[in-house]
C-alpha cells in the first residue's frame, strides 16, 4: 500500500517539478509548485511527519504560494522574451547540473546508512513531540526564527512603501 | 550497518528512493534557477530546491528515528517564507513598472 | 688634574670655542671673539706642554680610554686617545703653530664684518680640534673621524670668501680630492679590521707580522692613497695651489704646517705596517721624490706669491715622504717641524705684504719692498733661506739630514740613492725659485705698476707672531745638529725613537761633503736669480725653452687631464643610463605595470553584470567544494 502511495506522489512531484521549470508563464510555474508541495506533503505523511505535513499544506502551499500569486496578480501578465542574451549560459548550466547529478548518483550508489539512533519508534512525529522539542531543546532557534519573521515583515513593509524616489532608498 | 530500510506499517521502502526523488527535484530546481530569466520563476525554483532539501531532512529523520530532522525542516520552512517575502518585495520594487521581465536587464554592475 | 683629563681638555677646548663662537656669532662683541678665538688654541698648547713634560720625564705611552662607544660582537670601538711621543710632538706642532697663526689672524681678518670675523674663528677652532683629534686618536675609527673633519674644515676655510666663485670652486675641488683619498683610507681601515679584527692601534700593531704579504701591501697602499690626497702629493695634488683662494692665515696653518702633514703623520704612525710592506714603503719614497721635483719645476713659473709657496709646500712634503719612505722617521719629522716653522713664517710674511699692498698677490707688481717693510722682508728672507737649506737656519739641518740619510742608506738596488739624486736636484731648483721669489718681490726697485706706493709695516699683532717664527727658524737647527756634526745630539729623533724606532744607519763622512756642496750650490743658484731677475744680466731661461714655459704654466696639464677624465666618466654614466638603466630597469617596471593592468582587465571580464552568470559560477563553485569535502572525508 505504502509503495503505491509513494510512487504516485513521486510521479506527481516530478511532473510538477518539470512544470515549474518549463512553463512559459509564471502563474503556471507557481501552480506547478503547489502541486509539488502537495505531493511532498503526502510523502511527509508517509514518513511519519504528521505535523510537518499539516504545516506544509497550511503554511507553505497555503500562505507562501498565495503570496506569490498575489505578486503575479500585481505585476500583471509578463512576457519573457524568446531569445536569451547569454549564449553559453544554457549549456554551461546543463553541464554543471549533470556533474552535480553524477555526484549525487555516485554518493547514493552503494551508500551505507548509519544505524538508526532510535530503531522502530512507536510514536514519532506527533504534535506533542514536536511541541515539546520546540519549547525545550530548540527554544533558542525557535525564538530566533520568530525574530527573523519580524525582520522580514518590517523589511517587506519598508521596501513596498509608496513615497520613495529611486528604488532602495 | 543498515541498508536504510524504512518500515512503514506493513510495507517496507528504501530511504534511497526518497533521496533520489529529492535529488531529482533539487537538480530540476537548480536548472530552473540558472536557465530561466523571469525573476518570479527563479524564486519559485529556489522554493523547489528548498522543498527538496526538506524532503531529505524528513527522510533521514525517519530513518534515524531522530526528531531533529523534522524540527530542522520546520525551521527551514520559516526561513524560506521570510526569504520569499523579502525577495518578492525587492522584485516588485525593481520590476514593478516594466513591460518585460528579464533578469538580464540588471547588468549595470559589470567590469 | 690627571693626565687623562688633560688630554681630553686639550681636545675639548677648541671644540668648545667653536661652539661658543658659533652660537654667539651675532651677539658676542668683537673683543670676545678676539680673545676666545686664539685663546682656546693657546690653552690647548699649554695642555700639550703638560703632556710633553710628562713624556720627557717618563718614557711611557698612554692609551687613555674614556668609554666604549660601539660594542658589536668583535667590533669594539672605544673612545681612546693614544698619547705617546709621536702624538705629543704633533700636538705641539699643531697647537703651537696654530696658536701663533690664530693670533696673527686677529689682525689679518680685522677688516671683515662681525659675523664673518666670528665665522672665521669658528672654522679655525673646528680645524684645530679635528687636527688634534687626528693626531691623538688611539684607534682607526677616530683617526678617520679626525681625518674627515680636517677635510671639512679645509673646505670651509678655503671657501671662506664664498661670494667669490673661484674660492667656491677651489673649496669643492679640495674636498672632492680629499674624498678620493678618504676612500683609500677607509678601504685600508676596513681591510685592517677584517684581517686583525681590532681597531685600536696598540692592538693592531701587536698583530702585524714580520713577514710581508699581499694583504699587508694592499693595506699599506690604500693608506698611502689617503696620505697622498691629504698631503697633496702626485697625483692627487691639483687642489693645493687652488686652495690659495682661502685667506692667507688659512694657507699658513692648513696648507703648510698642519693638514698637509697629516699624510706624513699617517705613514709615521703606521710605520709597523710600512716597515714590513716593502713595496708600498718604496712607493712612499718614490712619490715623495717625484712630487718634490714636480712641484719645484712648476714653482719656477708662478707669478702669484702664494702659489709659489703652495708648490714649495708640495715639494717640501715630498721630502718628508722621502724621509719616511726610506725609514728615516726621526729626520722626516724633524723636517716636518722645521717646515712648519719656516713655511708658516713665509706665508704670514707674505700675508703682511699682501695686506700692505691692498690684497695684491702678483709678485711682479711688488719690487723693492725690502726698504719699505724692513722687518717683514727680513723675516721673509730668513724663511726663504731656511727653505733653500742654508746654514745655520733650521731648514739646512732638517732637509740635508733627510737627503744625507737617503744617500747613505745601505740598499741592494740603489733605490734610496736614486731618490737622493732627485732630492738634490729639487734642492737646487728650490734655491732658484725661492731666489726668484725673493728678488722679484723684495729686491731691486719698486715696480712701476705698484698698487700701493708707500706700504707700511704690519701692525704689531701681525708682526709679533711672524718675528716669533723667524726666531724659531733661526734657532730651530739647534734641536738636531746631527747633519753638521755626526756625533752631535739629535733631540727630535731621540724623542721620537721610542715610537718610530731608531734609524738603522748613519751618514758616513761623505755626508759632510754632500751637505756642504748642496748648501754652496743652492746659495749660488739663489744668487743667480738676482742676476737674472734684478740686474737682467742673463736672459731668462724661458726665452730659450718656450715650450717648457708653457708646460710648466699648465702644471704639466694635470688639471686638463683630470677634467677630461671626469668628463669621460660622466659620458660613460650617461651612456649606461640610457642603454641599461632606462630600457632595462624602467622598462621592467613599466612592463610589470602594464602586465598587471592587462591581467586585471582580463580578470574583470568575469564580472559580466548578469546575475545568471554569477549564479552559474556560484553553483560550479559549490560543486567543487562538495567534491573536495567528500573526497577528504571518505577518500
Amino acid at each position: 500500500m505504502a509503495e503505491v502511495v509513494f510512487w504516485v506522489a513521486a510521479l506527481l512531484a516530478l511532473l510538477g517539478g518539470v512544470g515549474v521549470v518549463v512553463s512559459r508563464q509564471p502563474i503556471r510555474s507557481v501552480l506547478s509548485l503547489v502541486v509539488v508541495m502537495l505531493a511532498l506533503a503526502v510523502l511527509f505523511l508517509l514518513l511519519s511527519a504528521q505535523f510537518v505535513f499539516v504545516v506544509q499544506i497550511i503554511v507553505y502551499a497555503g500562505a507562501v504560494m498565495v503570496l506569490f500569486l498575489f505578486v503575479i496578480a500585481l505585476l500583471g501578465p509578463i512576457k519573457e522574451s524568446a531569445q536569451g542574451r547569454l549564449r553559453l549560459q544554457f549549456t554551461a548550466s546543463v553541464i554543471v547540473i549533470l556533474i552535480m547529478g553524477g555526484f549525487f548518483w555516485v554518493m547514493l550508489n552503494g551508500v551505507q546508512f548509519r544505524a538508526p539512533q532510535n530503531p522502530a519508534p512507536g510514536v514519532f512525529g506527533t504534535v506533542e513531540q514536536i511541541g515539546v522539542a520546540l519549547f525545550t531543546s530548540y527554544l533558542y532557534p525557535f525564538e530566533l526564527t520568530s525574530v527573523l519573521l519580524l525582520v522580514a515583515a518590517v523589511g517587506a513593509i519598508y521596501l513596498s512603501r509608496v513615497d520613495k524616489g529611486t528604488p532602495g532608498e | 550497518m543498515n541498508n536504510g530500510l524504512l518500515h512503514l506499517g506493513s510495507s517496507t521502502l528504501a530511504s534511497s528512493d526518497f533521496l533520489i526523488l529529492a535529488g531529482l527535484l533539487f537538480l530540476l530546481g537548480a536548472v530552473g534557477v540558472l536557465v530561466r530569466r523571469n525573476p518570479i520563476v527563479i524564486l519559485v525554483c529556489i522554493e523547489l530546491m528548498l522543498n527538496a532539501a526538506n524532503l531529505t531532512l524528513i527522510t533521514f529523520a525517519r530513518q534515524q528515528g531522530n526528531l531533529d530532522g523534522q524540527i530542522f525542516a520546520l525551521l527551514t520552512m520559516v526561513v524560506a517564507a521570510a526569504e520569499a517575502v523579502i525577495g518578492l518585495a525587492v522584485l516588485v520594487d525593481i520590476f514593478g513598472a516594466r513591460e518585460l521581465d528579464d533578469i538580464d536587464d540588471l547588468s549595470e554592475l559589470n567590469g | 688634574m690627571t693626565l687623562q683629563s688633560v688630554a681630553l681638555t686639550l681636545l675639548l677646548l677648541p671644540a668648545a670655542g667653536a661652539i661658543v663662537l658659533a652660537l654667539g656669532a651675532l651677539r658676542l662683541p668683537r673683543t670676545a671673539v678676539k680673545w676666545i678665538g686664539p685663546g682656546t688654541v693657546w690653552l690647548s698648547f699649554v695642555c700639550g706642554l703638560i703632556l710633553f713634560a710628562d713624556q720627557l720625564s717618563h718614557n711611557q705611552a698612554h692609551d687613555f680610554t674614556y668609554w666604549t662607544w660601539i660594542q658589536l660582537g668583535s667590533f669594539n670601538v672605544p673612545v681612546d686617545l693614544l698619547i705617546d711621543r709621536l702624538s705629543v710632538f704633533m700636538i705641539l706642532v699643531v697647537s703651537g703653530v696654530g696658536a701663533l697663526i690664530t693670533t696673527y689672524s686677529v689682525g689679518y681678518m680685522a677688516h671683515e664684518d662681525d659675523p664673518s670675523y666670528a665665522r672665521f674663528f669658528v672654522y679655525m677652532n673646528v680645524f684645530i680640534f679635528s687636527m688634534l683629534l687626528l693626531v691623538s686618536a688611539g684607534n682607526f675609527i677616530f683617526l678617520i673621524m679626525g681625518w674627515a673633519l680636517v677635510g671639512l674644515s679645509s673646505y670651509l676655510l678655503i671657501g671662506f670668501y664664498y661670494q667669490r666663485e673661484a674660492a667656491v670652486l677651489a673649496a669643492r675641488k679640495a674636498f672632492v680630492m680629499n674624498v678620493i683619498g678618504d676612500i683609500g683610507l677607509f678601504l685600508g681601515v676596513f681591510l685592517i679590521f677584517t684581517t686583525y679584527h681590532q681597531v685600536r692601534f696598540t692592538a693592531v700593531f701587536g698583530q702585524v707580522p714580520k713577514q710581508d704579504s699581499v694583504t699587508l701591501e694592499v693595506i699599506a697602499l690604500l693608506l698611502l692613497v689617503g696620505a697622498i690626497a691629504k698631503s697633496a702629493q702626485l697625483p692627487l695634488h691639483t687642489w693645493l695651489p687652488d686652495a690659495m683662494e682661502g685667506p692667507t692665515p688659512v694657507s699658513a696653518l692648513i696648507h703648510a704646517a698642519t693638514m698637509v702633514t697629516a699624510g706624513v703623520y699617517l705613514v709615521g704612525r703606521m710605520h709597523p705596517i710600512f716597515d714590513v710592506a716593502q713595496y708600498a714603503h718604496d712607493g712612499v719614497a718614490a712619490i715623495g721624490a717625484l712630487s718634490a721635483i714636480f712641484a719645484a719645476t712648476v714653482a719656477l713659473v708662478q707669478t702669484d706669491i702664494k702659489r709659489v709657496l703652495a708648490y714649495s709646500t708640495m715639494s717640501q712634503i715630498g721630502y718628508m715622504f722621502l724621509g719616511v719612505g726610506v725609514g728615516a722617521y726621526g729626520a722626516a719629522f724633524f723636517h716636518l717641524l722645521a717646515h712648519a716653522f719656516f713655511k708658516a713664517l713665509l706665508f704670514m710674511s707674505a700675508g703682511n705684504v699682501i695686506h700692505a699692498m691692498g690684497d695684491e698677490q702678483d709678485m711682479r707688481r711688488y719690487g723693492g719692498l725690502r726698504r719699505q717693510m724692513r722687518l717683514t722682508s727680513a723675516a721673509f728672507l730668513v724663511g726663504s733661506l731656511a727653505l733653500v737649506g742654508i746654514f745655520p737656519f733650521v731648514g739646512f739641518f732638517s732637509k740635508d739630514l733627510v737627503l744625507g740619510l737617503a744617500f747613505s742608506k745601505p740598499s741592494l738596488h740603489d733605490f734610496p740613492q736614486i731618490m737622493w739624486v732627485v732630492g738634490t736636484i729639487t734642492a737646487l731648483l728650490t734655491g732658484f725659485y725661492t731666489g726668484r721669489m725673493w728678488w722679484i718681490a723684495f729686491g731691486g726697485r719698486p715696480s712701476p705698476d705698484r698698487p700701493v706706493q708707500h706700504p707700511h709695516e704690519a701692525p704689531p699683532i701681525m708682526l709679533y707672531p711672524v718675528l716669533a717664527l723667524a726666531l724659531l727658524t733661526l734657532l730651530g737647527g739647534l734641536l738636531q745638529v746631527e747633519v753638521a756634526w755626526h756625533g752631535g745630539w739629535k733631540l727630535v729623533s731621540d724623542f721620537l725613537a721610542p715610537v718610530v724606532g731608531v734609524t738603522g744607519w748613519s751618514e758616513g763622512s761623505i755626508g759632510y761633503v754632500i751637505a756642504a756642496l748642496t748648501v754652496v750650490l743652492s746659495a749660488a743658484v739663489f744668487m743667480s736669480a738676482y742676476n737674472l731677475y734684478v740686474r737682467r744680466v742673463w736672459p731668462t731661461w724661458s726665452l730659450a725653452l718656450p715650450w717648457a714655459q708653457r708646460v710648466l704654466e699648465h702644471k704639466y696639464y694635470f688639471d686638463e687631464l683630470y677634467s677630461s677624465l671626469v668628463a669621460a666618466l660622466d659620458g660613460l654614466s650617461q651612456l649606461v643610463f640610457r642603454r641599461v638603466d632606462q630600457p632595462l630597469l624602467d622598462g621592467t617596471v613599466r612592463t610589470l605595470g602594464e602586465a598587471t593592468k592587462a591581467s586585471a582587465g582580463a580578470l574583470s571580464e568575469v564580472e559580466t553584470g548578469y546575475l545568471r552568470n554569477y549564479l552559474l559560477f556560484f553553483s560550479a563553485g559549490a560543486v567543487v567544494i562538495l567534491l573536495v569535502v567528500v573526497v577528504r572525508l571518505f577518500g
